[in-house]
């Protein structure tokens, strides 16, 4: 009896702290790296966070940190791609932002006429400040109370004047959140992005280079990928106008 | 002896005879002076004679010019200026004649006369020396002029400066000189000089005067530059040039062709001066006063204060004014006084240039705000300025008269350090100059692609209301249904109380306890159609069952298994002797067939 329990002990043990220990490993790595930053020897720094990275866990802060690695580095391609990256996991933080919009300058094509469906754009300014999973749990909350009202309801049979209205608001919150969690999603996770992390990256009018050249993309470009063909990416820029490019010039989101 | 001595006396006397009336006639104010513009030419040059005669007369004749064999002699004009001054009018004439040398010599040009309400006078002499060479100041201009085969040019450009070997930053004034003899069309372009190591001003162009070279007329233009070296050593002004188109003269002249010149072809050429070197040199070392501006030439200081009366903390415009001749744009700022009483500050600084004779001049005037700190009689100090001047080879101090302020306090006013209107020091605008620094914590990870709403905790937690809901509203409505339909609850209940009733027959299943066995059977059988059916069991006659089950099912072999039964019941009842054990058991298999085929009929 008492060996069974110190066996179900050391198992419980184990269990909560081999994970704890691969964390602290993570956060030794992370601290490393940010000493290497901190010599200016960015290259280490980045081998560092990438390898964080490849035991399958991310974070705003890793993304953040490696962005700005990338940009110390004068690489303004995977900097754009890692702040994007960080900001996706962490939209309020002023830092990505900031830093985002500061990198954003450096990309030597700013493209022009950049005209957001103002439907679209209205959505993203509300969505933009809050995780996915922010609003996943704001929509799971009128979720559940609709449905607690809907059991008083229909399950326990108390029909008053309160759960009428109360089922009705939040049939419209829970539509409402919903939505926007689903616009969220689409905006983020259905729509693919990239960004150019190449200088001289030829935009071909076709998927290959035998087509004639659209323009001369920069790094730091954002893109939305449209489709697919061979090596080549259709993309949509931010512009509206579209182009082929080369898969090893993009880095996705 | 006596002889000459009264020789003597009569040449005295009748030298005082002959001269005394007139001398002590004549008013004393009238004089006629004669100047010559230069002592010594050239024989390619020529002389301006100028007779100035004033007195305080009006109405003065012209001067009676003797001949002068050895000079052409062109009158240039007279100039008359009269004044007046306490009632005396006095008037002076002055008449300029150009004279051209015939031949080389030294002649005395005397004898100048005028005769006034018959009275001669008699001007002063003045000698000209004419050399031989084609000119005396520059003997380069000879040079210029020779063409190659000893013929004169018809056009040449010379550059000249005032000095060769002057102060750096010192003004040297150039000159270009374009002597032209022949016709020539459009106006030239010029070309201006290189002046590398030089600050330059264009000082603008001379009207044009002419002038002989030899025995021929020559248009000088002239085009002065102010130049003020920046730099110590030997400097070279470079060519300047001149393109313009001159008519070509031609040679074989034909004395009858009355046109020939008119209709002479231009030809383009292009006249070059030589460059000029100077030999820049520093300032002198000695005297040098400590941080020494550069500044060259010759200049005033001033400063003055738009109010001598103020409050305190109110500010007061101090003007310094520096003017003078030199290169205006490079005096250095005067050095104000640190002063504890004030706080100061640069309000304006502006210059403007004048060019005159020849030479820069202008003012730099600078603009300081002072503002009193404490009330009181205070006072500016005065501002000193340093500047070197080339003509004395000395350098020279100036300063300003101190200027004193009356500075009041107004009533209530309290010691403040405030500013009447504060400024901050540094200002740090919005602009961002680099990324904002890394961040120290890794925070939560999470397995990268992971979504909140794929996950099993997201689902669970979202599907349990749903489950719950779904689930309730089952029970619920099941239960509606039941009590709202008996007739499907009694069906439902059916065989249910059937089977009870059917067990409890079949313990009673032995000859002892035949008939109640039989009643057992009955009731289960006549109740349990009763509930299918709907309808109360009691009444219910064999009959009747017959007729219903006829409507219910077309299985007639079950029906008769039915009242088989019943009647077999029936007749036990009333004879529960005949009952036998194998009827027992076989109308108990009866009955649980009857169930089993009656739970596949439909009733409702």
């Amino acid at each position: 009896m008492y060996k069974k329990t110190t066996i179900y002990l050391s198992i419980i043990f184990l269990l909560v702290i081999i994970p704890q220990l691969s964390v602290s490993a993570q956060v030794d790595e992370f601290k490393m790296a940010n000493k290497f930053y901190q010599s200016k020897d960015y290259d280490s720094a980045i081998r560092l966070y990438k390898s964080i990275l490849k035991q399958g866990r991310e974070s705003a802060a890793l993304y953040y940190n490696l962005g700005n690695a990338y940009f110390k580095k004068g690489d303004i391609g995977h900097a754009v791609l890692y702040y994007l990256k960080a900001k996706r996991l962490d939209p309020s933080d002023d830092d990505i932002r900031q830093n985002l919009k500061f990198a954003k300058q450096f990309s030597k094509i700013q493209m022009e006429g950049v005209t957001l469906n103002p439907i679209n754009s209205f959505f993203v300014n509300i969505v933009d400040p809050y995780r996915l999973s922010t609003l996943a749990w704001i929509s799971s909350i009128f979720f559940i109370l609709f449905f607690v009202l809907l059991i008083i309801r229909y399950g326990i049979g108390i029909n008053t004047i309160f759960v009428k209205i109360g089922i009705i608001v939040l049939l419209i919150l829970l539509v409402i959140s919903s939505s926007l969690t689903t616009f969220k999603y689409h905006n983020e996770y259905i729509i693919h992005r990239a960004v150019i992390v190449s200088e001289n990256s030829s935009v071909y009018t076709g998927p290959s280079n035998h087509s004639d050249i659209e323009f001369e993309g920069v790094s730091g470009l954002v893109v939305e990928i449209l489709g697919e063909s061979s090596n080549y990416y259709h993309v949509l820029f931010e512009n509206k106008r579209q182009g082929w490019i080369k898969k090893e010039y993009l880095a996705k989101i | 002896m006596i002889r000459k001595i009264s020789s003597y006396l009569l040449l005295f006397l009748s030298l005082f005879i002959f001269y005394y009336p007139q001398v002590n006639a004549s008013p004393k104010d009238i004089t006629i002076s004669v100047s010559l513009d230069r002592d010594t030419i050239g024989m390619d040059e020529q002389a301006t004679l100028q007779v100035v005669i004033s007195g305080s007369v009006q109405n003065l004749p012209a001067p009676r010019i003797p001949t002068l064999p050895m000079f052409e002699v062109y009158s240039q004009g007279r100039s008359s200026n009269i004044s007046i001054v306490n009632g005396q009018v006095s008037s002076s004439l002055t008449y300029q004649y150009l004279l051209l040398p015939q031949k080389p010599g030294i002649f005395p040009i005397s004898h100048i006369s005028m005769v006034y309400n018959n009275k001669r006078y008699e001007g002063n002499t003045v000698e000209l020396t004419v050399l031989n060479n084609g000119t005396a100041t520059t003997p380069k201009l000879s040079y210029e002029s020779q063409g190659k085969n000893g013929q004169k040019k018809d056009y040449f450009l010379e550059a000249v400066v005032d000095k060769k070997n002057p102060y750096v930053n010192e003004q040297v004034t150039l000159t270009l000189k374009f002597y032209i003899t022949v016709q020539y069309y459009g106006s030239p372009q010029l070309s201006e000089p290189t002046t590398t190591g030089f600050w330059t001003e264009v000082l603008g162009n001379k009207t044009p005067y002419y002038q002989r070279i030899g025995n021929r007329n020559y248009k000088v233009v002239e085009r002065q530059y102010a130049l003020f070296p920046t730099q110590t050593g030997k400097l070279t002004i470079g060519r300047a040039a001149i393109k313009t188109t001159v008519a070509i003269q031609s040679r074989n002249r034909d004395p009858f062709s009355v046109f020939g010149n008119i209709f002479n072809q231009g030809r383009n050429v292009t006249i070059r001066s030589r460059p000029v070197t100077i030999d820049v040199k520093p300032l002198p070392e000695k005297g040098k006063p400590k941080n020494f501006s550069g500044t060259i030439g010759k200049f005033n200081i001033s400063a003055t204060a738009n109010k001598y009366s103020v409050e305190i903390n109110q500010p007061v415009s101090v003007t310094v004014k520096i003017s003078g001749t030199g290169n205006i744009k490079s005096v250095a700022e005067p050095v104000m006084p640190q002063l504890t009483d004030f706080r100061i500050y640069k309000e304006s600084s502006n210059e403007n240039i004048a060019k005159q004779n020849g030479k820069i001049s202008g003012t730099k005037i600078y603009k300081e705000v002072f503002i009193p700190k404490r009330p009181g009689k205070l006072q500016i100090p005065s501002i000193g300025f340093n500047y070197f001047d080339p003509q004395q080879s000395k350098y020279k101090k100036i300063a300003t008269r101190p200027i004193n302020l009356n500075v009041i306090k107004p009533e209530g006013y309290t010691t403040s350090t405030e500013l009447p209107y504060p400024s901050p020091e540094i200002v740090i605008g919005s602009k961002i100059n680099d990324i904002r620094y890394i961040k120290n914590k890794i925070g939560k990870t999470s397995p990268i692609g992971s979504l909140t709403v794929t996950s099993p905790l997201y689902v669970i937690i979202n599907g349990l209301p749903v489950m719950i809901f779904v689930g309730l509203v089952f029970i619920r409505r099941r239960r509606e249904k039941l009590n709202a339909d008996i007739g499907y609850a009694r069906s439902r209940i059916a065989s249910k109380m059937a089977r009870k009733r059917l067990a409890k027959a079949k313990s009673m299943a032995n000859i002892k306890t035949g008939s109640d066995f039989y009643a057992e059977i009955y009731n289960a059988l006549i109740s349990y159609i009763a509930d299918k059916l709907n309808i109360s069991p009691y009444g219910l006659t064999i009959d009747k069952v017959k007729e219903l089950l006829g409507t219910k099912t077309q299985n007639p072999l079950l029906i008769d298994d039915v009242i088989g039964l019943f009647q077999k019941c029936d007749y036990v009842r009333y004879a529960p002797s005949s009952i036998t054990q194998e009827d027992i058991d076989q109308a108990l298999q009866k009955a649980e067939k009857i169930m089993i085929a009656f739970e596949e009929v439909k009733f409702v």
